[in-house]
């Protein structure tokens, strides 16, 4: 990595440009191309999701029932309809700009709620062993024995559809994962010297978990954290699906999929659109967590 | 004896042994008697040896004085202050006077925090300097140790093992101890480096006073730089002597087949050398021995070896021997 980008820098002096471009140039020049790209890539898809209500050619929920699944580029009594429509006629494009929101509002805080209860039972159940061990996965145990879906239908069913509540049943049941790699991770780190240094240092057990043991642990968990947010949209469009996520006619990229999922013979479009986004978003956001991940290990951070 | 405070540790029968409690499912283990009822005193500004073969309870019995191993009987004094049965706030402060060195310099050291962070971290968690105090005084404490007061910015990974191990005495060092208990220091670090690291760890000696419990079992580094010499086997001691009468003139076999093993320069002196090869292994800390523990393998052993345990005696030129027979 390292000699590319100092390649890079070297050029980029020699480069009689203007002087703000040039700084600009030197600091992103540290960057790998496939960062920049993904990076590109996400802030694109967080801009269009903010901008959505500004920039979308049609009301999400305007249906025009005779212009049902038509394709991409489809023009109807003056309105184009650049990525077609669905079953309803609704504007695909137009959806799909509002659903990126509620796709990515999902995934970011349930990933956050889950991690943080999840890592914090980990660490404690590491540290401390013993019983709250015993409890802390057991209790992992117990809820990774039960189908995620199902824990979140029961959960639904109980608190009701809605954003902030599919957020809570996703971030509570989604735990366990973070809480068992955690849980190995710390285990592994609590048992070497520089940890047993820090105690006799004098330094107390949340000190040493969040001074020593959490920044050690961060690589694998950031790892678990960018997987999760896949299969957190991916989670919220199935329990859209069944009537437990996000309430039509609220678009969201796993709603719209499931209905194209129905039409998919007919309307490639419907499931295409969605699901290319969706596969460019987890794909950023994994690219982007690996280079973190990297970034957080001082060993690897050139100098 | 009588002044407390002429000894930076006074260790009393002390004993420690793991496992023997049953489990959850009533799975009990056997009884590993690590160490074994063993006295021990270090004077300020001492350094003494802690020898013998991997396993026979040298770090054990190093944990165990630093609190971090809880005896099942004894007495610890350190600066004092009695370290069996001290609350953790009592510990806490018990510890200030007494510090670690590790064998391996790469995982004592945080690889997430700098340097700097790290030798302050316990002026700063104990409340003794913050702020631009506390970097004045970390600079002046890699100083001390041969490194510059600009590497308290750098991370772990950008130093060789020698100068890791420099900040690591430069942490233990940092709440001004009285007992610094080194475990293999240089055992993990090149030989080159090796005479480096000793020489620090005595030039800092003279200037703080600092005294080391040292433990090895490289006897070459413990002629280097020990003022007394401790020998344990299967968790007791069984020799004790000043350095000079212990280099002149081991008594106890399982000293004399240590030395025999420690290879001379001349190969002359090597060929002619007395060979005293000790047969089978050391036995399990689970299961030791009657009477004197190292009578499976020892070349004198008779009955009474097996029979009845030897106590530590003092012999005409000050040493203390647990043996029968030398």
């Amino acid at each position: 990595m390292s000699p590319s980008i100092r390649a890079s820098g070297w050029s980029v002096e020699e480069m009689p440009v203007n002087g703000r471009i040039q700084a600009f140039r030197r600091r992103t020049a540290r960057l790998p191309v496939s960062v920049m790209i993904f990076s590109t890539i996400l802030a694109l898809i967080v801009i269009l999701a903010i901008l959505a209500p500004y920039i979308a050619p049609f009301d999400p929920n305007k249906q025009a029932l005779l212009a049902r699944l038509k394709p991409p580029g489809f023009a109807y009594r003056g309105d184009t309809f650049w990525l077609g429509t669905d079953d309803l006629g609704r504007d695909l494009l137009t959806r799909t700009l509002y659903g990126a929101g509620v796709s990515l509002g999902v995934a970011v805080l349930s990933v956050v709620v889950s991690s943080l209860v999840g890592v914090s039972l980990g660490m404690l159940a590491g540290w401390f062993r013993g019983w709250t061990e015993t409890i802390i996965m057991r209790i992992v145990d117990i809820v990774m024995s039960i189908p995620a879906i199902l824990l979140a239908v029961l959960t639904v069913a109980v608190l009701g559809p809605g954003f902030l509540k599919l957020v809570l049943v996703l971030g509570l049941t989604r735990w366990p994962r973070y809480t068992r790699v955690a849980y190995a991770q710390t285990l592994q780190v609590a048992n070497l010297p520089f940890i047993k240094a820090s105690e006799l240092s004098g330094a107390g057990a949340a000190r040493i978990l969040f001074h020593h043991i959490l920044p050690n642990i961060a690589g694998p968990i950031l790892v678990v954290a960018t997987a999760e947010f896949g299969l957190m949209i991916l989670m919220e469009s199935g329990l859209s699906f069944l009537g437990l996520g996000i309430q039509p006619p609220s678009a969201s990229w796993g709603s719209i999929m499931s209905i194209g999922r129905q039409y998919i013979e007919r309307a490639w479009w419907i499931v295409l659109v969605p699901g290319a986004c969706l596969f460019l978003l987890v794909f950023s956001v994994n690219v982007l967590g690996d280079w973190l991940r990297d970034q957080l290990d001082p060993r690897s951070r050139s100098r | 004896m009588s002044d407390p405070n002429a000894h930076v540790l006074e260790m009393r029968d002390v004993a420690v042994h793991f496992g023997g409690r049953g489990g959850l499912f009533g799975a009990s283990g056997q009884v590993v008697k690590a160490v074994n009822g063993v006295d021990l005193t270090i004077g300020r500004g001492e350094t003494v040896a802690l020898v013998g073969e991997s396993g026979c309870g040298k770090s054990t019995l190093s944990n165990t004085i630093v609190g971090l191993q809880a005896p099942v009987s004894g007495s610890i004094r350190v600066g004092g202050e009695e370290v069996v049965g001290a609350d953790r706030r009592k510990l806490n402060d018990i510890r200030r006077h007494v510090q670690m060195i590790f064998q391996d310099p790469a995982l004592s050291l945080d690889p997430r925090s700098t340097i700097g962070a790290t030798v302050g971290e316990p002026l700063k968690v104990r409340g003794v300097a913050k702020g631009a105090a506390l970097k004045q005084r970390v600079g002046e404490l890699l100083t001390q140790v041969g490194l510059r007061a600009e590497h308290a910015d750098r991370y772990p990974h950008q130093f060789s093992g020698g100068q890791r191990q420099r900040v690591v005495i430069a942490r233990a060092l940092a709440l001004e101890p009285g007992l610094v208990i080194c475990d293999e220091p240089v055992s993990a670090l090149d030989v080159s480096v090796r005479a480096q690291i000793l020489n620090l760890l005595v030039a800092l000696q003279k200037r703080t006073g600092v005294s080391y419990l040292f433990v090895s079992h490289d006897l070459s580094v413990v002629r280097h730089i020990c003022d007394r010499v401790v020998v344990m086997y299967l968790g007791r001691f069984v020799e004790i002597a000043d350095r000079a009468t212990f280099f002149d003139n081991p008594k106890h076999p399982y000293t004399r087949a240590l030395m025999s093993a420690v290879p001379q320069a001349d190969p002359v002196v090597q060929r002619g050398k007395e060979r005293y090869v000790l047969s089978g292994e050391l036995p399990s800390p689970a299961n030791i021995p009657s009477g004197c523990a190292f009578h499976t393998r020892c070349p004198l052993a008779t009955e009474i070896c097996s029979q009845v345990r030897p106590e530590l005696t003092p012999r005409d030129d000050g040493a203390r021997v647990a043996c029968h027979h030398a």
